[in-house]
Order: C-alpha cells, then sequence, then structure tokens
C-alpha cells in the first residue's frame, strides 16, 4: 500500500525471524484496494506529495517552496540510488527550524494499528506546549491513541514501534521527528499487540 | 461529502438532478474529515455504449488546512479507471497542463477512512487560487461560500461540472458567510 517497507515489517511481521520470506504475485492485482504503481514516475511523485505534506505540517510549505526543482530532484535520487549524503544535503533544510521557536509548526505523524478500520490516525499536533515544554511521544499517544497506552497500574498491552524499536515514551516528540523520520518526513508508528512469549 | 455520477462515454453527460444537495461550508476541524451529503444517483439506459460511474469525496486536509477532492472512476463492472483514462476524459483547456506535470497535480492516495486507493487533485495550491477569490468578495461585500467557489474551480478539471443551481443555493442560504 505505498507504506515504508519498515513499516510494513513493524506492523505485520514483527515476530518473524529475518530475512522476511513474502509471497509476491503476480496476477490479479486487488485495484480496489491497493495502488498500483505504474512507473517510477508515480513512486517520485507519491513520495514527494509525502514529503510536501510533511513540510506544509513543519514549515506551512515554506522550505519545500523555496527550493528548487533540482533539490526536489536530488532528494528522490538520493533516495532512489542509496546515497546518504546526496539525500541529506537536502533534507537537512526540511529538519529545521526558526531560531525563535522550539520545534516544528506541527509533527508530521502517522499512527497504524491493525486491529482498527481506519488505515491510519493523522491529526495536527504541536512538539511544544503553551507554557514552552517538549510534548513527548507518550503525550502524543495520549491524545490521539490513547488505547495505545497501559494505564498507570495495568499491564502493557501494546508496544509502540518506530523502525523497529520501542522509543520511551519520554522521548521529546520534536527529537524523534528529527532523528526517527522515514525519508518520507513522517514518523511511522505502529502500534502492535505485546508478544506473548 | 460525497457525490456519484454516471457518464456515458464517448462524452455525452447526463443533466444534472434537479434536486439541490445542499452544500455545507466546512468548518475547520482537526481531522480529514467526510462530511455527509444526499448523495444522488443517476443512471440512464443506453445500448453498446459504456457507462462509467464516477465517485467524487470532498475531505478535509489538516495538513493543507483546505479541502481536498478525492475521485475514482469504474466501469459498471467493477473495473477501475486507469488514471490515462481520467487524464484523457478532461476538458482540452486542462489538458495541457495536465500532459506537462502530470503526477503534480494528480496523484493516487490512500483514502483516509476507507483505506481505499483514489486519485487526489494535490492540495497545495488551493489557498493559492481560493486567497483572491475571498479577497475579492470581502471587498465587493459580498458573501461566497467557499466550497461552492473551490468546487466549481477544481470540478471541472477532473470531470466533475458544478451546476448553476449550487451556487443559486448557496447564495440563498444565509447561514453559508465565510
Amino acid at each position: 500500500m505505498h507504506y515504508p517497507i519498515g513499516l510494513l515489517f513493524d506492523l505485520l511481521a514483527s515476530s518473524s525471524a529475518l530475512p522476511w520470506n513474502i509471497t509476491v504475485h503476480f496476477k490479479s492485482f486487488p485495484e480496489k484496494d491497493l495502488l498500483h504503481c505504474p512507473s517510477k514516475d508515480a513512486i517520485e511523485a507519491h513520495f514527494m506529495s509525502c514529503v510536501k505534506e510533511a513540510d506544509a505540517l513543519k514549515h506551512k510549505s515554506q522550505v519545500i517552496n523555496e527550493m528548487q526543482k533540482k533539490d526536489h530532484k536530488q532528494l528522490w535520487m538520493g533516495l532512489q540510488n542509496d546515497r546518504f549524503d546526496q539525500f541529506w544535503a537536502i533534507n537537512r533544510k526540511l529538519m529545521e527550524y526558526p531560531a525563535e521557536e522550539n520545534g516544528f509548526r506541527y509533527i508530521p505523524f502517522r499512527i497504524y494499528q491493525t486491529t482498527t478500520e481506519r488505515p491510519f490516525i493523522q491529526k495536527l499536533f504541536r512538539p511544544v506546549a503553551a507554557d514552552g515544554q517538549l510534548h513527548t511521544l507518550g503525550d502524543l499517544l495520549k491524545e490521539v491513541c490513547p488505547s495505545a497506552i497501559a494505564p498507570e497500574d495495568g499491564e502493557k498491552k501494546n508496544q509502540v514501534m518506530i523502525h523497529g524499536i520501542e522509543p520511551m515514551l519520554e522521548t521529546p516528540l520534536q527529537w524523534l521527528s528529527e532523528h526517527l523520520s522515514y525519508p518520507d518526513n513522517f514518523l511511522h508508528i505502529s502500534i502492535i499487540p505485546q508478544p506473548t512469549d | 461529502m460525497c457525490k456519484i455520477h454516471f457518464q456515458i462515454k464517448p462524452g455525452m453527460l447526463m443533466s444534472p438532478p434537479g434536486t439541490s444537495a445542499h452544500v455545507q461550508t466546512c468548518l475547520p476541524m482537526e481531522e480529514a474529515l467526510e462530511l455527509p451529503l444526499d448523495d444522488f444517483e443517476k443512471t440512464e439506459t443506453t445500448t453498446g455504449s459504456k457507462v462509467i460511474k464516477y465517485e467524487y469525496h470532498v475531505l478535509y486536509s489538516c495538513s493543507y488546512q483546505v479541502p481536498v477532492l478525492y475521485f475514482r472512476a469504474s466501469f459498471l463492472d467493477g473495473r477501475p479507471l486507469a488514471l490515462k483514462d481520467i487524464w484523457e476524459g478532461t476538458h482540452e483547456c486542462y489538458k495541457t497542463r495536465l500532459l506537462q506535470e502530470p503526477w503534480d497535480t494528480i496523484t493516487q492516495q490512500e483514502h483516509p477512512i476507507l483505506g481505499q486507493p483514489f486519485f487526489v487533485l494535490h492540495p497545495c495550491k488551493t489557498n493559492e487560487f481560493m486567497t483572491p477569490v475571498l479577497k475579492n468578495s470581502r471587498k465587493i461585500n459580498r458573501s461566497v461560500n467557499y466550497i461552492t467557489s473551490w468546487l466549481s474551480v477544481v470540478g471541472p478539471v477532473v470531470g466533475l461540472n458544478l451546476p448553476l443551481s449550487y451556487a443559486r443555493t448557496a447564495s440563498q442560504d444565509e447561514g453559508n458567510v465565510n
């Protein structure tokens, strides 16, 4: 579904041993349920549209709009060809914020759960509170997905996973957005049931 | 809001239904929300030509803080139309722009509520073209329904032609002042 492969693994197969064995189908593409990718251009367009949306949230699109077409191209080519320095030469500008602020305007994130109808949760959420305190991952979950976190004395029912690890809930969201976002500049967070073994 | 209409290929559009589907002004909300609308369909039987079902949804994007048009098209047997068929179906005057940068204008995305693939008219330019409309209407002290004006601009690009009855209804409805 055009989801980053790491997200798909966290969400669907995190308990599997690597390498992840998948079955590739060549017939009966489910057109109604999945995005088709007819060409590389389509994938590039989808990626850039995610980056643009992330910047709309972080900077009211100012940073992405100030860039030239060749910068956008460099971002995509860096990702396509696995060139870290080429990618980050542009991406670091998307991770900056004005000196007078303490962070981005809103944090680009999506929360995925296999147990719900909705494909994902995405809402407006500020990284900094009115009093200047940095919001944490725990604050975000409490606000937009309270069922994900266990009550104080209760048993931990879920894992909150990004890139295959469970960051501490006290981690500032701004930091997570700058350092743990996917290449599309979104934090893709999986809520999965706690493994029982 | 969503609307379904049927179109007979080639290019013969049905007359718009007489009922006025009232348009609600979008209130800024913190979620991609679908506002319920009387969704109306119209069918016509034909011999030999293909009927295409177009489905349009208006959602609110909290990221861009503007409305966004999601749409898809399929034949009556359920086979979806590819984007290139949709491009071919648009009016000549939009074709140049579409051909220059097809993927910048229309992309395929997952519907945030249904989870199914829809085509989306990219919202990044919406503020750019709506601002002068709003500014101007304030200058001449005239009320404007944001959604109707916006939809009359973006709809035709993807085959959704807004009948004049929408504008008439909107101006009669006192509550919809932006």
